[in-house]
């Protein structure tokens, strides 16, 4: 790395939601020539903005560390779309690395995916973590929101941060976009319940505590 | 390399060559011991040049008395340890410095008598006369002290001896012999010069003395099967001792998981040790209050004498601290002196504290310009935010920043959530909903926490029924 600009703008953070995960279809007859033949699925996986955006202002490149009998398993992806397509036969842990602009000056951050092709009916919808595109039975998607949180971010990077509008979400969630205010305040709302049934369960727990005291 | 190579090359014709020395034995040869490594180097060097004499290590003799000084002159002399007796023995110093007059015994001044008072028969008479039914139930008769007081005398009080000695009537212990004459002389005292200082020690309590032996007899004629018990009660009652400091600290906890008022008061007033001691002695008295089961629990003997032993120790440590700031005034100088210093530090922290709280703010002020022509609302969709921390810097994923716990914890926490029908990562990890999930989870571990005590307590309690 070069001479960076170091002049953080210190007490302020910056937070960008981005959304990432994977689509897949099951293939047909139909397959790309040069896949293998025991390949059976079709994926993408991608890092996007809430509303589909392709995030260039804020993203170098995106490396993504497939299982290692792919051929050349590290693909890095240096312009937008942020996104990978291949066909495979298999689940595994996908490593996505992130490297933000030169002007961010920051550190690569990096997680894991875990590529899904198959649905599972039990654990998605109960748990919310997942939300599937339920409008082919064939098509499986997995996505995750997250957001990255430039804290004390240097001027420069500030600025381009606020030129452009963030990525603002939708106000209400629709089919193709779930992630949305109101799934925000549905999950707030759901914690909230959480909150008040541990509350209650203390209150009970602490009378029980002072009864044993007192006797 | 050998010494002859070096001589052929020097060109020195050596006389005892093998070649021309046929006349000449080499006797210097035989004696030749077998040596190794550098030595052998060495005397290859050398070669028939071997000093004459052998130098060894010879086993070496003491050295000879050399006694420069004229012996001291000792006399045989004679001397006198009582007028009856005449001894001789050996005496530093030349004959005539002695002196032939008989010396006394210098260890004659280490003959000493104890004063031990005499009396006739009426002044036994006199001075025991209405107090005699009160030693003992028997009579003591006038013969028989004289006797005993004759005895004490003669054997200095050695009271085995004594006893062994003993004329009088049949079955008197020690502690009877010893009870009489201390009375007696109490008694004589009293009539004689009742001002006499030894007056109230001659006070024997025939009672304490037996309890005394028979203790002793006691402590010492334990098996080896009863000290072994012994000291595994000591262990035991050690052990009792950790568990009541364990439930006592536990106990505190709980008071403060139920917001006691003594969690809320400041303490300040407890940092010293007498405050600790009073916090604690409350707290026990509290606690008395409340549950009566606590008592239960032993006090150990053995650590309530070590703490009285700390205290005194302390006490007279107090007292020398004081003497000394009092004496010296110069100390006293020092302390203020290091009282000021570590004022000065004090202020340079305050100091630096404020600096670092001057620039915070002004850095804040400095953000808070940037995002001067943002609402709060255009600030909650751009994503920014004034946090006013000091934060690592960078980039991180705002899910990856949930709070972990203990793995075991952890693991509880997990199942908790799930019970709650939540997931473990929120499904939209946004700052409002971090802030949700971050109160959850600590409200959980209070309840996890709670819960454990509740079960301890319970167990306990079906233990006691």
């Amino acid at each position: 790395m070069g001479p960076l600009p170091v002049k953080r703008i210190k007490t302020l953070s910056v937070a960008r939601p981005i959304l990432y995960g994977n689509t897949a279809k099951k293939m047909g007859d139909v397959k790309p020539p040069n896949a293998p033949v025991e390949h059976s699925h079709m994926w993408t996986i991608f890092v996007k903005g809430p509303n589909g955006e392709d995030l260039s202002d804020i993203i170098k490149s995106v490396t993504f560390k497939l299982h290692e009998t792919y051929p050349t398993p590290t693909r890095v992806v240096e312009a937008p779309p942020f996104e990978l397509t291949e066909t495979g036969w298999g689940e595994f842990e996908i490593n996505v690395k992130i490297h933000f602009s030169d002007v961010a000056g920051e550190k690569p951050i990096s997680f894991y995916h875990h590529l899904r092709l198959h649905k599972y009916h039990n654990s998605s919808a109960a748990n919310g973590v997942k939300s599937e595109g339920d409008l082919e039975s064939t098509q499986v998607e997995a996505t995750y929101y997250d957001e990255v949180v430039f804290n004390e971010p240097n001027e420069d990077f500030f600025k381009i941060l606020m030129s452009k509008p963030g990525y603002i979400l939708r106000s209400n969630k629709t089919d193709d976009i779930v992630f949305s205010k109101q799934l925000e305040s549905e999950e707030i709302d759901r914690i909230k319940i959480g909150l008040q049934k541990v509350d209650d369960e203390i209150d009970i727990l602490k009378t029980k505590l002072s009864g044993f005291v007192k006797t | 390399m050998s010494s002859s190579d070096i001589f052929d090359v020097l060109n020195i014709q050596r006389t005892g060559s093998p070649g021309s020395s046929g006349a000449t034995p080499a006797p210097s040869r035989t004696p030749k011991a077998q040596v190794s490594g550098m030595q052998r180097e060495l005397y290859n060097l050398l070669g028939d040049n071997t000093p004459p004499v052998a130098i060894q290590k010879s086993t070496k003799f003491k050295d000879k008395l050399r006694a420069m000084a004229k012996p001291s002159p000792w006399t045989f002399a004679e001397f006198q340890p009582s007028p009856h007796v005449k001894l001789q023995h050996w005496v530093k110093g030349s004959k005539e410095l002695v002196g032939q007059q008989p010396q006394t015994n210098t260890f004659g001044k280490y003959n000493t008598e104890l004063t031990i008072p005499t009396f006739t028969k009426e002044e036994y008479d006199s001075f025991m006369g209405s107090t005699h039914e009160q030693i003992g139930s028997e009579k003591w008769e006038y013969s028989e002290i004289e006797g005993l007081f004759n005895l004490c005398r003669k054997y200095d009080l050695r009271w085995f001896v004594i006893q062994d000695r003993y004329e009088g009537k049949g079955g008197r212990t020690l502690e009877d012999i010893k009870e009489i004459f201390y009375y007696v002389c109490h008694q004589y005292f009293l009539m004689k010069s009742p001002d006499n200082p030894l007056v109230p020690s001659l006070n024997f309590s025939k009672e304490k003395e037996v309890e005394r032996k028979k203790y002793l007899q006691r402590l010492l004629s334990r098996s080896a099967a009863e000290i072994a018990e012994e000291e595994a009660l000591i262990v035991e009652s050690k052990k009792f001792e950790m568990a009541a400091k364990r439930t006592s600290s536990e106990r505190d906890s709980l008071l403060r998981l139920l917001d006691s008022p003594n969690a809320d008061k400041p303490i300040g007033q407890f940092l010293t040790s007498q405050g600790m001691t009073q916090l604690y002695n409350s707290l026990l008295s509290d606690k008395s209050k409340k549950r009566k089961h606590d008592q239960v629990v032993p006090e150990n003997p053995w650590m309530k004498q070590q703490q009285q032993f700390a205290q005194q120790k302390q006490q007279m440590q107090q007292l020398h601290d004081q003497k000394v700031s009092s004496s010296s005034n110069s100390n006293n100088n020092s302390n203020s002196n290091s009282n000021s210093q570590n004022a000065v530090k004090k202020t340079k922290k305050q100091k630096q504290e404020m600096q670092i709280a001057v620039k915070r703010k002004a850095d804040s002020e400095y953000a808070e310009q940037l995002l001067k022509s943002f609402t709060a609302d255009e600030r909650k969709s751009m994503g920014v935010q004034l946090h006013g921390e000091k934060l690592p810097s960078g980039a991180y994923l705002r899910s990856t920043r949930i709070s972990t716990f203990k793995a075991a914890t952890q693991g509880k926490i997990a199942t908790t959530l799930q019970e709650l029908g939540l997931p473990a990562r929120p499904a939209m990890p946004t700052y409002e909903v971090i802030r949700y999930h971050e109160a959850l989870l600590s409200r959980i571990n209070n309840l996890l926490d709670l819960k454990k005590q509740v079960d301890k307590l319970e167990a306990e309690r079906d233990i006691k029924n």
